[in-house]
């Protein structure tokens, strides 16, 4: 352990030991995917950084959505969303969820993720390299550090919303709502 | 080998064009009626095995062509063969094929969803790949897919930190 991190540790220990150990879902949407072995196993070895895949999103607390999200993706998402347990956070890798990348005109591909579930981080380019995936992390524990990282508690606030656009685009969601959708849910 | 083939297809069915189009690829270019007797035909000339069954838009000429690959397993003679027709544009009707190729199911159901052909004797057309109702099938050529995107995901705000 670093010594100079002692004082951090006593003051805020479970905000320190969520950011050395995340647990991700890879969400295999799209060609992204094809980055992740690397990244998890030998050659950059992302457990240095306390990464580490498990096997079930009830487990996890980082969600990568890896790719462009299609509209049957867009609901298995949701879904997946819905069952981490908080707090939570989740990245958007390669540009296809971030503005659609290459399908902006795609009939089928939802062109900005952060519409539908809130997204704290995006790892730009087409496709990002696996040191990038390791930079993004270490961004990740400045804002969960700097208390910025709070995209579940958006949606927790605005679910309303959230839920409003999702059911827009999908029509009536075969599931019951995860928070009240009042105006203002604490 | 494939001699004694094409010539026996030109003798059994009748406005069937048969043409080598490089090593072991035969185009067969033939009538909608005759499909289902030809693909029997050639199932008991030991071609079975059905690779794909595809579609294309011509909205010029104003036809869709259906595109059937059948290949064969045999060694000493392996033919790819390619079946290529083409049925109107205004009222797009195929037969099914299930009965010779039980694997043609899957396509079928994604030729009607995604071009609009109706697929006579299908047991069960239900959705496979898409999600929303479209009024235009999203893969003809008069789909406009830049305005359709536009108006539907555009239309769909964002969520601010204030709102």
């Amino acid at each position: 352990m670093d010594r100079n991190k002692i004082s951090k540790w006593l003051k805020e220990p479970g905000k320190m030991s969520q950011k050395y150990s995340l647990s991700v879902v890879y969400f295999c949407t799209g060609c992204g995917i094809i980055e992740i072995p690397p990244v998890i196993t030998a050659r950059w070895d992302a457990e240095r950084f306390g990464v580490i895949p498990v096997a079930s999103a009830r487990h996890a607390n980082l969600f990568m959505v890896t790719g462009y999200v299609s509209l049957k993706t867009l609901k298995a998402i949701i879904r997946t969303y819905e069952q981490m347990p908080e707090p939570k956070y989740v990245v958007g890798f390669g540009s296809c969820p971030i503005n659609g990348g290459m399908y902006w005109d795609s009939y089928n591909t939802i062109k900005h993720l952060d519409k539908y579930i809130p997204v704290d981080g995006w790892i730009a380019g087409c496709m990002p390299r696996p040191e990038a995936i390791i930079i993004g992390v270490t961004h990740l524990w400045t804002l969960i550090d700097k208390g910025m990282a709070k995209g579940y508690v958006k949606y927790r606030k605005k679910y309303k919303y959230f839920r409003q656009n999702q059911e827009k685009l999908l029509g009536k969601l075969p599931w019951q709502p995860a928070f009240s959708t009042g105006d203002n849910n604490e | 080998m494939n001699e004694s083939l094409t010539s026996e297809i030109h003798n059994t069915f009748k406005n069937t064009k048969c043409s080598i189009i490089g090593d072991n690829r035969l185009l067969i270019k033939t009538e909608n009626e005759v499909i289902a007797a030809l693909l029997k035909f050639l199932k008991d000339k030991n071609f079975n095995r059905l690779a794909m069954v595809s579609c294309v838009d011509w909205i010029k000429r104003e036809t869709f062509e259906i595109i059937y690959i059948v290949a064969s397993f045999c060694i000493e003679n392996p033919l790819n063969i390619i079946i290529k027709t083409e049925i109107s544009r205004k009222k797009p009707e195929i037969n099914t094929i299930i009965d010779i190729f039980e694997n043609a199911e899957p396509y079928e159901r994604e030729i009607h969803e995604l071009f609009g052909v109706n697929v006579i004797g299908h047991p069960r057309l239900i959705p496979l790949l898409l999600e929303r109702e479209y009024k235009i099938p999203p893969l003809r050529k008069d789909f406009d897919m830049r305005k359709y995107s536009k108006e539907l995901f555009d239309s769909i705000p964002f969520i601010g930190d204030k709102k």
